[in-house]
């Protein structure tokens, strides 16, 4: 599990196929214990990379979902205060001191982990995945600094929690807001962009068993054709995987115009962008796809 | 082949290359992960090196995107077997880095000391060689094109705009304007001192002060429901000195607010968020160089479509408040900029157009820019002074 290709072999066993220049920063990652920021564009598998890590290293997946007003307390811990009340209550008649009633409530069993705080009291160094981390508030990621620094906890009730183990941290950005400085300097920074024609191919492959070659080959083609248009929002791998599905469940072997004109609707989800495609439909991509379609025959993997 | 001998003042020198030629903001933290991340890589393979510097030394989309040239440019400066006397010239580009280079690796790593007085040696004659013609950034030729346009423009185009801190006037009407700006309330509840729902876990919290009894009440409030800023400025030679207003408006905006964005166009389009937020903090600084956003012709259109697209999913919403600073005064394609004006119109809660212009007497909105324009903007006014922004806060109406 220590150089790249060995990682991207592994990733490659789960149906999750990386380049290698991903498979190089996940085991600089690995080696260097930092967080490693991934930006892109939506659907191309930030999350996913997150959730196969785990798998690929056997170990457990913390996810904290960044949204906006997200605060400390959601993301590092809260005390379960009506319980600590209700035994509050219950405990008045025994005959334990002040001290100890009070050192009873404030302790573990009282305590709720929120993601920050599981992360790092685990027996295995697990993958916290900060999803969005965008969405949240400046407030919120100057703290996070704070932890992803000290890889500490201060609970003043219960005392310093310190990392077991360092967790491996892949923090994702939509970008729908400019990350500060401080936590750039803190991570390792990939840009995740859309895949070339040939992994996205290899991709459909990976995740849709059966899906014939040819098949393959068009959709890779269509949806890459898709992303040069200026579309409000372009088609990911997600949407790619899904009209393969679709295609695979309506048994088609090959594309035409009309399958392409019914089941659109798996790649494009805007109306707007149903009429740019439209618009290009007799110039460009169609018309290029049937001819190769009804000349080439089935077509075999282009080294692109 | 390299400018420098061992892998350490390569190193460092790649970091100040990045830093003068390309702008990273590369530090010795940086530098230190580099280091450790040659380590793990094998050193044999290039594509395993450029992967594991990328990731360790850009820290941003734009870093990324032009790392794979700065790499190139600085180990491979030509065909491999030729003579390179662009070496030279990156040492000079560097601003004859590589003696600091390497005084900094040989205070840093004793141990490179004798590689570098080595190297040292034998670059000392190639810095007395005579200039060689080099390459210039891209961006060169067009900014002494434009800056030929005329004498006067060249001495206002040899800087970028300078920003700093606003007057306080300025931070108190911005105030105002984002005060009047809220949706109602958000759903979730912000401890307060006052507010219509009771705190029980903090009062229970403030009563350890009190010997276990909840004296002090704790109150929960929902917060104000506040929009985020979109600032889209023409600093277009046509705008003048109207630009600098524009940008003192977006600081005093940046300095009341975080949720700012802020771009300046000309010809291109540029985010000038962090220079913006930096000013509003009280940092005198020259905008980080704007080569085609700035005092250059116009084209509304296509910038505010170029905003739609790299933007506008991302950062309008319908929270947003999109504010178009701009004379309206637009050379290219009406058709461009009726598409992107009605797409962002779509996306945003409001669309503000402040156009200088409109406090001149007698001025019609008839430029065909603005004419384009009109139909999808909600509110039009002109911002010139601070009273400008205090009457803008009065007649601006988030509810359409």
């Amino acid at each position: 599990m220590t150089d790249s290709s060995s990682i991207r072999a592994r990733f490659r066993e789960r149906g999750f196929i990386i380049d290698d220049g991903f498979a190089t920063v996940l085991q600089i990652t690995l080696a260097l214990e930092k967080p490693l920021l991934i930006e892109g564009p939506a659907g191309v598998g930030k999350t996913e990379s997150a959730k196969v890590l785990a798998d690929v290293l056997d170990t457990r997946l913390i996810r904290l979902q960044c949204y906006e007003g997200l605060d400390a307390m959601a993301a590092l811990y809260e005390w379960n205060y009506p319980r600590q009340m209700l035994h509050a209550r219950l405990s008045e008649a025994g005959s334990l001191t002040l001290e100890q009633r009070e050192a009873e409530i404030f302790s573990e069993r009282f305590l709720l982990k929120r993601p920050l705080l599981k992360a790092i009291t685990q027996d295995r160094a697990p993958v916290l995945l900060i999803d969005e981390v965008d969405r949240a508030d400046e407030a919120f990621e100057a703290f996070l600094l704070e932890v992803l620094a000290e890889w500490q906890v201060s609970i003043p009730e219960l005392g310093t929690i310190q990392a077991r183990h360092k967790p491996h941290v892949i923090v994702t950005s939509n970008r729908a807001r400019e990350l500060s400085d401080a936590l750039r300097r803190r991570c390792l920074f990939l840009w995740l962009p859309y895949p070339s024609l040939r992994q996205e191919i290899e991709i459909l492959h990976a995740r849709v068993p059966g899906l014939s070659d040819r098949l393959a080959q068009q959709i890779a083609e269509i949806v890459q054709g898709l992303r040069g248009l200026s579309l409000q929002k372009a088609p990911g791998v997600a949407e790619s995987l899904d009209w393969a599905m679709a295609l695979m469940s309506l048994h088609c072997d090959h594309l035409d115009a009309h399958t392409i004109e019914q089941t659109l609707g798996c790649v494009l989800k805007v109306h707007e962008d149903s009429e740019v495609v439209a618009a290009h439909h007799a110039a460009m991509q169609f018309t290029q796809v049937e001819s190769r379609d009804f000349g080439l025959g089935s077509v075999s993997t282009p080294g692109a | 082949m390299y400018p420098f001998g061992g892998i350490l003042s390569n190193l460092v020198a790649f970091g100040d290359f990045l830093r003068s030629e390309y702008g990273f903001k590369t530090g010795p933290g940086e530098l230190l992960d580099a280091a450790q991340v040659l380590d793990i890589v094998d050193l044999a393979d290039e594509s395993a090196v450029r992967n594991a510097l990328r990731s360790a030394l850009s820290k941003t989309s734009d870093d990324a995107g032009v790392f794979d040239q700065a790499f190139s440019r600085f180990f491979f400066p030509g065909p491999p077997g030729l003579q390179q006397p662009e070496r030279e010239s990156l040492h000079r580009a560097m601003g004859n880095q590589p003696d600091q280079a390497e005084k900094r690796v040989q205070n840093e790593c004793p141990g490179a000391a004798e590689q570098t007085e080595e190297e040292a040696g034998q670059d000392a004659p190639g810095a007395s060689i005579a200039p060689v013609a080099t390459e210039q950034p891209e961006v060169a030729p067009a900014v002494l094109a434009r800056a030929g346009y005329s004498p006067l423009e060249a001495e206002a185009l040899v800087e970028s705009p300078r920003v700093g801190p606003v007057a306080p006037a300025w931070r108190n009407a911005a105030r105002l304007l984002v005060k009047r700006l809220h949706w109602g309330l958000l759903r979730r509840w912000r401890p307060a001192t006052t507010g219509p729902r009771f705190d029980l876990r903090r009062t229970l919290r403030a009563s350890l002060q009190t010997g276990g009894e909840a004296i002090t009440a704790r109150w929960l409030r929902r917060p104000r429901r506040s929009p985020r800023f979109v600032l889209v400025i023409d600093g277009s030679r046509s705008m003048g000195p109207y630009a600098q207003t524009a940008l003192d408006f977006a600081i005093a905006i940046a300095s009341v607010t975080m949720r700012v964005e802020v771009f300046v166009f000309s010809t291109d389009l540029q985010c000038i968020t962090k220079d913006v937020q930096r000013a509003a903090a009280g940092e005198m600084r020259n905008l980080h160089p704007l080569q085609h956003a700035w005092a250059g012709g116009t084209t509304i259109g296509r910038c505010l479509r170029d905003f739609n697209d790299r933007f506008g999913s991302r950062m309008t919403s319908r929270e947003t408040v999109l504010i178009i600073v701009s004379d309206g005064l637009d050379v290219g394609e009406p058709d461009v900029l009726r598409r992107a004006m009605s797409a962002l119109h779509g996306k945003s809660a409001i669309v503000v157009w402040l156009n200088p212009l409109i406090e001149t007497p007698g001025y019609e909105p008839t430029a065909a820019g603005m004419r384009t324009a009109l139909p999808y903007i909600t509110t039009f006014f002109a911002v010139n002074d601070v009273a400008g922004v205090k009457r803008l806060s009065h007649s601006v109406h988030l509810r359409r």
